[in-house]
C-alpha cells in the first residue's frame, strides 16, 4: 500500500513545537516476540509462568500434556510424558508430585491443585496403543555404553543414549528390569504389567540386557575396559538400622526394603494377629504399613495391631495427607513423635518396643524439618512381634573398583565412570531419578561425542484467538472430584486400591488446570491506561504499576504498585496471579494485550538454529482483535 | 457472583442476562443499593452505575431528539428533585441525569412517566434511542419528513420484547436526506431518505439502508444494505435487521458483539439474505426492497447543511439554536428554554447530537427577539457545526469507563479556537472530544478528533490525547499522533494555522485532508 503522506503537512508544522516525550521502557517478558527464545529471560519467564513444570524435577511439560486430554487426546499427552519422564503411567500413580505443589490453584483457589499426577494416568489409561519405542535423534555412533542397574535411572539414561545413537547393555541383578518400581512399591499401588509395558518400550528400542547379573567391583574393571562409558545406577539399597538394646536376632526385625521386596515377590507368610510396628515417615514406612495391614487381613480391625511410629509429626511425613487418610481408614496407626528406646524378648521371642516421645522445636535441622527432643519419663512400652525398620538406607558404594569414587555431581574420579539416581544422591523418588538418568546420558554422550548435540529453547507461539484458550471461567471453579478407590472389604492385598478418574473426571480435572503455558502480555506502547482490563479481571491479576524491578537477565523480579492515575506508569499483568481467563484481552481497546503460547522444546542443536531463522521480535506483529 | 458452571462459551454478561431482565426499584429503594448483577440488569432501565460511589445516571429516551415543553418542563423538575439541578444533552439526543441516588430511582421514573417519558432502553443490550437529523420536519433539503418513521421505529422495536435481549447495543438513525447530519454512517442502521422518478414519472419517496456502521474502539463506515426500500416497510426492516443481528451477533465476547462486526464477518451480501429471509419469516412481502443504484432528485444539499444560520424551513418559519457548552444545562435553563419554545416556537424543545438545544417554527419576526432571549441565559447562537461547537463525552467527570477530563480539554480549546484569526474557518471544521475509546463523542467522523488516553513517564503518567484529523460523517479521520493534554492546544492551533495557509476554496478540514491523500 502506498503511504499517506496527507497529514504530512500538517506534521511538519507540529515539529516546529520539538515535542518529545521522555517515557520508562516498554517491559518485554521475553527476549523475542515468537520463535525459538533460547536468552535467560526466556527461560526465567518460563518457568515463573509454568510452576509445575518447574517443579517438576524431569521438567514435564504438564500444561501441554493436560489441555491434550482436555482436548480429548490422550495419546499425544501419553507421548509428552513417555518423552519427558519416561514412566508415565508409573509416575501417574506413584510420583511424588512436587508439581501439585506448585499449581497455582493452590493460591488463586481454595479447592486444591489440579490432579497433575492421575492425570498422567488417565492419559496411560485411555490411550489405545501399548507404549512404543520413541524415535532415535542421531544416527548410530558405534560407541558402547553399559549401564549398572535397571532401575528409573538406569533404563532412563539406557532409553537417552539409544536416542543418540550409542549401543547400550544394561546388566541386571535381578531376573526383572524396573528397581524400586518393581521391589519397592508395593504392588496394590502399582500394577506390574504397566511398569512392565513400559519397560518393554524402553527395551524394545534395542537395548541388550543382561538378567541376573551382580557386578562387583572385579567385574566392574571388566565393563569399564570393554565399554566406551560406564553407568552405575544400583540404586540405594543398604538398609539403614538402628541397634536397639534387647533385639533378638533375625526373624523379628526386617528392613522396610527387604519387607517391601518380599511382599512384592509374594513371599510373606500369614502375618495374622502379629503386632506390627515400622519405624520410619518415609514412603517405604507408609508403604509397609498398609502392605502389613493387608498381609495380616486386618483392614477391618481383626485381632493384632499395625503401627508407624515415626519421630516427628504427619506434617513432616513424606505421605500425602490423602495417603494418611487413607492408612487410617485402613485401621494402620500412625503414632507420631515416638522414638524406639528398646525391645524386650519373652522366650527368645519379640514381644514389646519401648518408645519415649518427641516434642518439636522451633528451629530447624540441616534438612529443613523442625529439630526434636526426647520428653524425658514418657517411656511406654508398645506391643510387638515384629519390627520393620524403615528408616532410610544408604548406598553400596562398594561396587566401585579399587580407587574410583565420586567427585561431583555424576562424575567419578574415572573418567569414563559415571553415578545416577540414587547411586548418586541417594534415596529419593521415581521421577527425580527419571530426571538424574536424562542428565547423566546427556552428559555421557557429550564427553563420548565432544560437543553438545541436544538443547533446550522455548517456542513461543502467537495465538490470535481473541484470548480464548479453550477454557471458560466456568473451569476454574469446578470442584474436583476425588479419586475413585476399591472399598475397605475389596482390597485384598494386590488390587490396585485406585480406580483412576473417570472419563468425565478426567475431563473435570483436565479443564481445571489454568493452562499455565498461555501467557498474556500487554504491549506498553499500545496501552493507554484505560484500566478496563482491572475491571474485568478476576483476580488481582492486573495491577497499576509506577516502578518495575529488573534482574540482570532483564526479567522483573518485584514492582512497586501505585494508587493514582498519574503515578501509573505501567498496567501491569502479574502472571503469577493470571489465571488465563482472556477476559483482559478482550475488553482492551487497543490490542495492546496479545496471547501467546510457551513450550518447552529439546531439539538437536543444528535444528535450533534453522528454527531461530523464523524469530520474530516485538513490535513486528500488528494485530486487530477483529 | 453466584456460579451456575454453565461451562459455556459466553460472556459473564450473558449470563447475568439469563437470569431475567427485570427489576423492582422499589425493591432497590428499600434496600438501598443494587448488587452487581442488578446494576448490570439496570442498564434496561436505562440506569448507569457512576464514577462516584453510590451515584448514579438516568438516560432518557428521547425518540428523534424531540420534546414537547411540557416534558422538558417535567425534566428539569425531575432534575431539580433528584439529579442536583443539573442536566445533559447526549450526542444521541437523550437527555442525561447524573447524581441519581438508588432509592429515588423509581419515584424519579414514576415523575417521567407522568409525562410520557421514560428511561426504559436508555441502555442495555437493545435498541438504544432512535435518533433523526434536528430538522427532520422542516429541513429545506429533505426528501420528505423521517421522524414519524423514527418514532414508530422506536415504538415498535422498543415493545418487542423478543428483541430485549439483543448481543450488544442496537443504533438506529433517520436522515431525512443524504448529507449525513444524522450520522447514518456509524450507525448498527442508518436509513436515509431518498426520491426517485417513479414509473409514471411521479416522484416516489424511500430510503437507503445503511448497516454495520460505527464507532467505539473498532471503527466501521455503514455498507449499503438496500438502495430503496418503501417507506412502509421501513420499520418491519429495521426488526428483521435487529433479529439478524439477535441471532448472529457474538455473545462470546461483548467487545466483538455489535452488528457492524457481524456485517464485518459475514459480508454485506450474506446479511441481506438472512434479512430478506427474517422479513419472509415474519410474512413481510419483500417486494419494492431493491438494492440497484438510481438517481437521487430530491432538493440538492450542501456538505454540511447545519452550518445554515437560522435556516428558514420549508414552512416558511426559521429555526433558532442556543449552543449548549458541553451539553450541560441546569433546571432552570432548560425550563427557560421549554419556556421560550412555548412563547416562540411550536411548543418542542429539539435535541441535537451536538449537543445543542433548537426551537423551531419561529416567526422570522420573531428571531431578534428570541436570540436575545437565548443569550441572556449565556448561550451563544451562532457558531454551530464549526470550530466553536466542540462536543466533548462527559469524561471522568462522571463516566467510569473514561481515561480523561474532556471538559478541561474544551475549557483548552476553546480560547484557541476562538481566536478571530480563524474567523474564515470557523465553519470549516468540526471538533469531538471523547475520553476513551468508546467514542460517545465521536472523534473519527470530526475533522480534529480527541481521544483520551495517558502517556507514562519515566515514573507515572500524564493524560494525554491521541488526535485524529479529517474525518466526516462518512470517512473516518487519521491518526495525527499522541499529545499530552497540555500540548493539545498548541497542537490544534499549529493544524489549524496550517489549514488557514493551505486550504483552497471553499473547503473543509476534511476535504483538505482528503485532498492532500489523493
Amino acid at each position: 500500500m502506498e503511504e499517506d503522506k496527507s497529514l504530512d503537512v500538517f506534521l511538519k508544522a507540529i515539529e516546529e513545537l520539538d515535542i518529545s516525550y521522555e517515557m520508562a521502557p516498554n517491559p518485554q517478558e521475553t527476549s523475542i516476540f515468537t520463535g525459538a527464545a533460547t536468552e535467560p529471560l526466556d527461560f526465567k519467564t518460563f518457568y515463573k509462568d509454568i510452576p509445575c513444570q518447574e517443579a517438576c524435577p524431569a521438567k514435564t511439560n504438564v500444561p501441554a500434556y493436560i489441555e491434550a486430554i482436555a482436548k480429548g487426546d490422550p495419546e499425544k499427552a501419553y507421548l509428552i510424558n513417555q518423552e519427558d519422564n519416561v514412566f508415565s503411567g508409573v509416575l501417574g500413580r506413584v510420583c511424588s508430585r512436587p508439581c501439585e505443589d506448585a499449581c497455582r490453584h493452590n493460591w488463586t483457589g481454595t479447592e486444591g491443585p489440579v490432579h497433575i499426577c492421575h492425570l498422567k494416568r488417565s492419559a496411560s489409561d485411555y490411550k489405545e496403543n501399548p507404549p512404543q519405542p520413541l524415535p532415535g535423534w542421531f544416527e548410530d555412533t558405534g560407541k558402547k555404553v553399559a549401564v549398572i542397574g535397571g532401575g528409573p535411572a538406569g533404563l532412563t539414561a539406557a532409553r537417552e543414549l539409544q536416542r543418540y545413537g550409542h549401543s547400550v547393555t544394561i546388566y541386571e541383578r535381578d531376573s526383572i528390569l524396573g528397581g524400586m518400581m518393581v521391589q519397592g512399591i508395593p504392588i496394590f499401588r502399582l500394577p506390574r504389567d504397566t511398569v512392565k509395558a513400559e519397560v518393554d518400550a524402553i527395551i524394545d528400542s534395542g537395548i541388550d540386557v543382561k538378567y541376573n547379573t551382580s557386578v562387583d567391583a572385579q567385574m566392574m574393571q571388566g565393563i569399564i575396559n570393554e565399554y566406551d562409558s560406564v553407568l552405575v545406577a544400583v540404586g540405594s539399597v543398604r538398609p539403614s538400622n538402628l541397634k536397639l538394646p534387647g533385639l533378638p536376632g533375625d526373624g523379628h526385625t526386617i528392613s522396610g526394603l527387604k519387607f517391601m521386596y518380599d511382599y512384592n515377590m509374594g513371599k510373606i507368610g500369614d502375618m495374622k494377629g502379629k503386632n506390627v510396628i515400622i519405624v520410619g515417615g518415609g514412603f517405604t514406612a507408609v508403604d509397609c504399613g498398609r502392605s502389613c495391614a493387608r498381609a495380616a487381613k486386618r483392614l477391618v480391625g481383626e485381632e493384632g495391631s499395625v503401627t508407624i511410629m515415626y519421630r516427628r509429626t504427619e506434617a513432616q511425613m513424606s505421605a500425602d495427607p490423602d495417603e494418611i487418610n487413607q492408612m487410617r481408614l485402613e485401621e494402620i496407626e500412625v503414632e507420631t513423635l515416638m522414638n524406639p528406646l528398646s525391645a524386650r524378648t519373652e522366650n527368645g521371642k519379640l514381644v514389646g518396643v519401648t518408645f519415649q516421645r518427641n516434642t518439636l522445636d522451633d528451629e530447624q535441622s540441616e534438612g529443613g524439618k523442625p529439630r526434636i527432643h526426647a520428653i524425658e519419663g514418657t517411656d511406654e512400652e508398645y506391643p510387638c512381634n515384629l519390627l520393620i525398620m524403615a528408616i532410610g538406607q544408604s548406598r553400596e558404594l562398594n561396587i566401585l573398583p579399587d580407587g574410583v569414587s565420586q567427585t561431583e555431581g555424576h562424575h567419578t574420579t574415572h573418567d569414563r565412570v559415571y553415578m545416577a539416581g540414587d547411586f548418586n544422591y541417594g534415596s529419593l523418588d521415581v521421577i527425580t531419578a527419571v530426571n538424574d538418568g536424562k542428565e547423566v546420558a546427556e552428559k555421557i554422550d557429550t564427553q563420548l561425542m565432544g560437543e553438545k548435540r541436544r538443547s533446550s529453547h522455548i517456542g513461543i507461539t502467537f495465538l490470535n484467538t481473541n484470548g480464548e484458550t479453550g477454557r471458560v471461567r466456568d473451569h476454574d471453579i469446578q470442584f474436583p472430584v476425588a479419586m475413585p478407590k476399591l472399598t475397605l472389604f475389596e482390597r485384598d492385598g494386590t488390587s490396585e486400591v485406585e480406580l483412576g478418574h473417570s472419563p468425565d473426571g478426567t475431563q473435570l480435572h483436565a479443564t481445571r488446570c489454568y493452562w499455565c503455558h498461555y501467557k498474556f502480555e500487554i504491549n506498553q506502547d499500545a496501552c493507554i491506561h484505560c484500566d478496563w482490563c482491572i475491571g474485568v479481571a478476576p483476580r488481582d491479576c492486573i495491577n497499576r504499576v509506577s516502578q518495575l524491578f529488573y534482574d540482570e537477565d532483564g526479567a522483573v523480579t518485584s514492582n512497586l504498585e501505585a494508587n493514582l492515575a498519574n503515578e501509573t506508569t505501567y498496567i501491569w499483568i502479574d502472571s503469577n496471579e493470571c489465571v488465563r481467563c482472556g477476559k483482559c484481552l478482550r475488553i482492551c481497546p487497543t490490542s495492546a494485550i496479545t496471547m501467546r503460547k510457551m513450550e518447552k522444546c529439546d531439539c538437536n542443536s543444528s535444528e535450533l538454529e534453522e528454527k531461530q531463522k523464523d524469530n520474530v521480535p516485538y513490535g513486528v506483529v500488528q494485530y486487530e482483535k477483529y | 457472583m453466584q456460579w451456575t458452571l454453565g461451562k459455556k462459551f459466553v460472556s459473564e454478561d450473558e449470563i447475568i442476562k439469563e437470569t431475567g431482565l427485570f427489576l423492582d426499584y422499589d425493591e432497590i429503594a428499600r434496600k438501598g443499593a443494587m448488587t452487581a448483577e442488578e446494576k448490570n440488569i439496570s442498564k434496561w432501565y436505562g440506569i448507569y452505575t457512576s464514577r462516584q460511589p453510590g451515584n448514579h445516571m438516568a438516560r432518557i429516551v428521547v425518540p428523534g431528539g424531540v420534546l414537547t415543553s411540557s416534558q422538558a418542563r417535567r425534566i428539569a423538575r425531575i432534575s431539580e428533585d433528584y439529579a442536583q439541578g443539573k442536566l445533559a444533552i447526549t450526542t444521541r439526543q437523550c437527555i442525561q441525569l447524573h447524581w441519581l441516588k438508588a432509592p429515588s430511582l423509581s419515584d424519579m421514573m414514576r415523575g417521567l412517566a407522568e409525562d410520557s417519558l421514560s428511561t426504559f432502553h436508555g441502555c442495555g443490550d437493545v435498541t438504544r434511542n432512535v435518533a433523526s437529523c434536528p430538522l427532520a420536519e422542516t429541513c429545506k433539503y429533505k426528501r420528505f419528513n423521517v421522524l414519524p418513521y423514527a418514532k414508530d421505529t422506536a415504538r415498535v422495536l422498543t415493545e418487542a420484547r423478543d428483541l430485549d435481549n439483543l448481543p450488544r447495543k442496537f443504533k438506529i438513525t433517520f436522515s431525512g436526506c443524504g448529507a449525513g447530519c444524522a450520522q447514518p454512517y456509524i450507525n448498527c442502521i442508518g436509513v436515509v431518505a431518498v426520491a426517485r422518478r417513479g414509473a409514471d414519472s411521479k416522484i416516489e419517496n424511500g430510503f437507503k439502508v445503511v448497516i454495520g456502521g460505527g464507532m467505539g474502539w473498532a471503527p466501521f463506515i455503514g455498507k449499503e444494505l438496500f438502495s430503496f426500500v418503501p417507506p412502509s416497510k421501513i420499520v418491519q426492516i429495521n426488526r428483521a435487521i435487529a433479529i439478524l443481528f439477535r441471532d448472529h451477533g457474538d455473545r462470546r465476547d461483548r467487545t466483538l458483539a455489535r452488528l457492524k462486526f457481524v456485517v464485518f464477518r459475514k459480508g454485506i451480501e450474506e446479511c441481506r439474505r438472512i434479512v430478506l429471509e427474517n422479513l419472509t419469516n415474519e410474512g413481510v412481502s419483500t417486494n419494492g426492497i431493491e438494492t440497484e443504484d438510481f438517481e437521487d432528485i430530491g432538493p440538492e444539499y450542501p456538505d454540511r447543511p447545519l452550518l445554515e444560520e437560522n435556516p428558514i424551513g420549508t414552512d416558511g418559519r426559521t429555526t433558532v439554536r442556543a449552543m449548549i457548552p458541553k451539553g450541560e444545562l441546569t433546571n432552570i435553563t432548560f425550563k427557560r428554554m421549554a419556556e421560550l419554545s412555548e412563547i416562540y416556537g411550536n411548543k418542542r424543545v429539539y435535541l441535537t447530537n451536538r449537543q445543542n438545544i433548537e426551537i423551531h417554527m419561529v416567526k422570522p419576526e420573531k428571531v431578534e427577539a428570541l436570540t436575545q432571549e437565548i443569550e441572556k441565559l449565556g448561550f451563544a447562537t451562532s457558531g454551530f457545526f464549526g470550530l466553536r461547537d466542540i462536543v466533548p463525552c462527559v469524561g471522568t467527570t462522571y463516566c467510569p469507563k473514561a481515561v480523561t477530563e474532556t471538559r478541561s480539554l474544551y475549557d483548552l480549546l476553546m480560547p484557541i479556537v476562538t481566536q478571530e484569526k480563524y474567523k474564515g474557518i470557523w465553519n470549516k471544521a468540526l471538533i469531538n472530544i471523547t475520553g476513551c475509546p468508546n467514542s460517545c463523542s465521536p472523534y473519527r467522523i470530526a475533522d480534529v478528533g480527541f481521544r483520551g488516553m495517558r502517556i507514562r513517564e519515566n515514573i507515572g503518567s500524564t493524560e494525554a490525547y491521541e488526535i485524529r484529523v479529517g474525518g466526516e460523517h462518512n470517512r473516518l479521520a487519521k491518526k495525527l499522533g499522541e499529545y499530552k493534554k497540555e500540548d493539545c492546544p498548541l497542537v490544534l492551533e499549529k493544524v489549524l494555522d496550517t489549514f488557514l495557509e493551505i486550504r483552497q476554496g471553499n473547503e473543509t478540514l476534511a476535504d483538505c485532508v482528503d485532498r492532500l491523500g489523493m
